[in-house]
């Protein structure tokens, strides 16, 4: 009748809008996440607080100065902060040899303690067996974005914790110290075969989680050489745990990228 | 023509329609679930780090200047001197740290977290990584001690550690609280490894006329006698769970395998068997005791339940075949000693005695001890010999892996009976160096050897699980 010739007309006109309406919904949500994805930005490094470091200093808005032009300096640390490797002492200077005529009325001043020159001999770190072009913890080259980007000036490695590991980074960086240090004592060289001399950068991620366990490792860019990776990777298998994360960080795991370099 | 359709009209139109449509609106809704998903995981912020090997990471510099009274009781100073040594001594002893001599430390020391100078303390010449710091103070017959960890070089959030702990005011209360801070400490920074300092050794001294087993602290404080037996009792390893422990005595049985309970302060029934029985070692999770007995006339291993019964043998070679011990990371296999070709070796097998393989090739080698991560196997070694030639036994470390051999000892004298200690970082064994038989202590790399004891003979010493 006509009530049901006009019911399946409703039909047909509902299901051509709506799927035309479902269409341009999924359209653009696919292209919002790609965005995310692919878009500037990478691993979460635009999240959170930016730049890591010291803050920034605050100055009034009527004193803002023009932009000024951008300097270049020779300053090839990421950050001011000193990390955790010690500096080199200063060295100290020798008294001059040269006796003071005294005086009969000048005042005469106590002589420099002799303790300040017996330093403890800094303890030295273990020397590793790779590349003696090593650079300190902390004090690495100039920061670059996901791997591979390192400019010249002979820096190698020495990410220090950039852009996505801003956050924990410099806020746990003894954690990080930690972590450093147990996979290094569990990567056994040998495990690499040994016609191998020398072999790029394998780099694996993995998570940890609340409780220090290492979880989800995997290869991210091999080196090239399979026995290389394989000894990464049981590198960090066989580490039960890191410790449990710091009491107070909010997240339910970290997640790390751990590079290998081999060098025999 | 819409208003013209009532309300139970537009109801039955929908339900038509979703019937009929049922497939589409399935898909679509699912596929809007999915999307949401993922749009709540992407938005969950991840925090990266990143950070690789060759950045030269070498000992941590931590600064312990002495705790401060925090009130004017007079018991405070007595307290204090014990709580401050035993730190310090802790901290020093775990091999993990670079402790920055107090020489350096500036004049004022921090009590509490807003005394803290931080350049005092991460600028030369002190240059520490890390200040453990804190107060100690006596209320009416309880004592309060707070405890911080700062990491001096993060000045905006430094803390890696706030402990408080009340106990009584007791020298003992204070070297144990001292104690716990201390393994707190090494917990945090030595990457989630338990401390040793509330740890225990035992081992056997005949200061008492007899050998008998003894107990005493990991630093040699607390050294007070277990056994009153008036016979020769051997050999004792304490169970994982540190409710018993098992030791070799000559009863009017001949040598049996006794077991003695650390919770009820006497012996316990353990089963009897035939000849002579030594050397019991606990698998690691308590519930099996592999040993040597002689019961069939040639000294073999057997395995047996913890409680003795269910009694297995796993080896059955001509020659004595003593001193078992468990892999305590898998639980699946043993090293022990055999003479069955000639002078005492090595050796590795699965726990049900297949798999044989042999560890040394040469020479005296006795007392294996498997490293808690199950890498390492310690054990005492005359590498060669023979009449005239120079040189005692030694402790050697073998990655079993590798099969590479470290010495760790180069005294002349006797090294024996290594043992671990349960973080795998510092290693326990006899000596003769000083001229008496004593239980003496070093990292596991071989440095900082020094005594434990000094008092009569003291061997075979045995560092608990935890």
């Amino acid at each position: 009748m006509e009530a049901n010739a006009e019911i399946f007309f409703e039909h047909d006109r509902w299901s051509r809008n709506l799927a035309w309406s479902v269409g341009l919904h999924l359209a653009i949500t696919g292209a919002i996440l790609l965005y995310g994805f692919f878009g500037p930005g990478g691993h979460g490094s635009a999240w959170g607080a930016g730049g890591g470091g010291d803050a920034m200093g605050v100055t009034l808005v009527s004193t803002i100065p023009l932009p000024a032009n951008p300097q270049q300096t020779q300053n090839i640390v990421a950050n001011e902060s000193k990390g955790l490797s010690q500096s080199q002492p200063k060295q100290k200077e020798e008294e001059p040899e040269a006796i003071p005529i005294p005086d009969k009325n000048a005042k005469t001043k106590p002589k420099p303690k002799a303790t300040a020159t017996q330093r403890k001999p800094e303890p030295q770190p273990e020397p590793e067996e790779e590349a003696n072009n090593v650079v300190p913890f902390g004090e690495g080259g100039p920061v670059s974005g996901p791997y591979g980007v390192f400019s010249a000036n002979g820096a190698k490695g020495g990410f220090g914790f950039t852009g996505g590991g801003g956050d924990f980074g410099n806020r746990y960086a003894w954690y990080v110290r930690v972590v450093q240090q147990k996979v290094s004592e569990n990567w056994l060289k040998y495990e690499v075969d040994p016609r191998v001399s020398d072999a790029r950068r394998v780099y694996v991620t993995f998570d940890i989680h609340r409780d220090g366990r290492p979880t989800n490792i995997q290869v991210e860019q091999s080196s090239g050489v399979p026995s290389l990776d394989q000894s990464a990777v049981r590198a960090l298998a066989r580490i039960d745990t890191f410790g449990p994360l710091p009491s107070d960080y909010p997240g339910s795991k970290v997640s790390v990228e751990f590079w290998f370099d081999y060098k025999r | 023509m819409n208003s013209q359709i009532s309300r139970r009209a537009r109801h039955f139109l929908a339900h038509n329609f979703i019937t009929r449509h049922r497939q589409l609106i399935a898909t679509t809704v699912a596929v809007f679930a999915l999307i949401i998903a993922a749009l709540l995981a992407a938005a969950a912020a991840q925090d990266w780090i990143k950070t690789g090997t060759g950045l030269g990471v070498e000992r941590i510099r931590l600064a312990v200047p002495d705790f401060k009274a925090s009130n004017q009781d007079p018991k405070n100073a007595d307290l204090l001197r014990v709580f401050n040594a035993t730190l310090w001594n802790d901290l020093d002893n775990a091999g993990i740290f670079d402790l920055v001599s107090k020489s350096f430390y500036p004049v004022e020391v921090p009590g509490n977290p807003a005394e803290v100078k931080f350049e005092a303390w991460n600028n030369q010449p002190t240059n520490a990584a890390m200040l453990a710091f804190g107060n100690l103070g006596v209320n009416t017959n309880s004592m309060v001690v707070q405890g911080w960890l700062y990491d001096v070089k993060n000045v905006t959030s430094p803390q890696v550690l706030g402990k408080q702990y009340t106990d009584a005011a007791t020298p003992e209360a204070a070297r144990a609280t001292a104690h716990k801070f201390a393994d707190e400490i090494i917990f945090r920074l030595g990457g989630g490894i338990a401390g040793i300092a509330e740890t225990q050794i035992y081992f056997v001294s005949n200061r008492s006329g007899h050998k008998e087993i003894w107990a005493m602290d990991y630093d040699g404080e607390n050294q007070h006698q277990l056994t009153h037996l008036n016979t020769i009792s051997l050999s004792p390893r304490i169970s994982p769970d540190g409710s018993r422990l098992a030791f070799s005595s000559l009863t009017k049985g001949g040598w049996q395998i006794l077991m003695y309970s650390m919770d009820l302060n006497r012996l316990v029934s353990f089963q009897r068997f035939g000849g002579t029985n030594l050397s019991p070692a606990w698998s690691a999770d308590g519930s099996r005791i592999a040993f040597s007995s002689s019961r069939t006339g040639d000294p073999e291993i057997y395995v047996v339940d913890q409680s003795g019964g269910n009694i297995k043998r796993l080896t059955d070679v001509k020659g004595p075949d003593v001193s078992p011990v468990w892999n305590p990371k898998t639980g699946a296999q043993i090293a022990w000693v055999s003479g069955r070709t000639g002078l005492p070796q090595i050796y590795t097998m699965e726990s049900d005695g297949t798999n044989i393989q042999r560890i040394t090739d040469e020479g005296y080698a006795v007392s294996p001890a498997w490293s808690p991560n199950g890498q390492f196997l310690l054990f005492s070694w005359i590498r060669h010999y023979g009449p005239g030639v120079l040189g005692g036994d030694d402790i050697y470390i073998m990655d079993i892996v590798g099969k590479r051999i470290v010495q760790l000892t180069h005294q002349a004298g006797r090294n024996d009976f290594p043992n671990w200690s349960p973080d795998g970082r510092h290693i326990v064994f006899q000596s003769n160096r000083s001229g008496s038989e004593q239980i003496w202590t070093m990292l596991a790399d071989g440095t900082n050897q020094k005594p434990l004891t000094v008092t009569g003979s003291n061997t075979q010493p045995n560092w608990s699980w935890k």
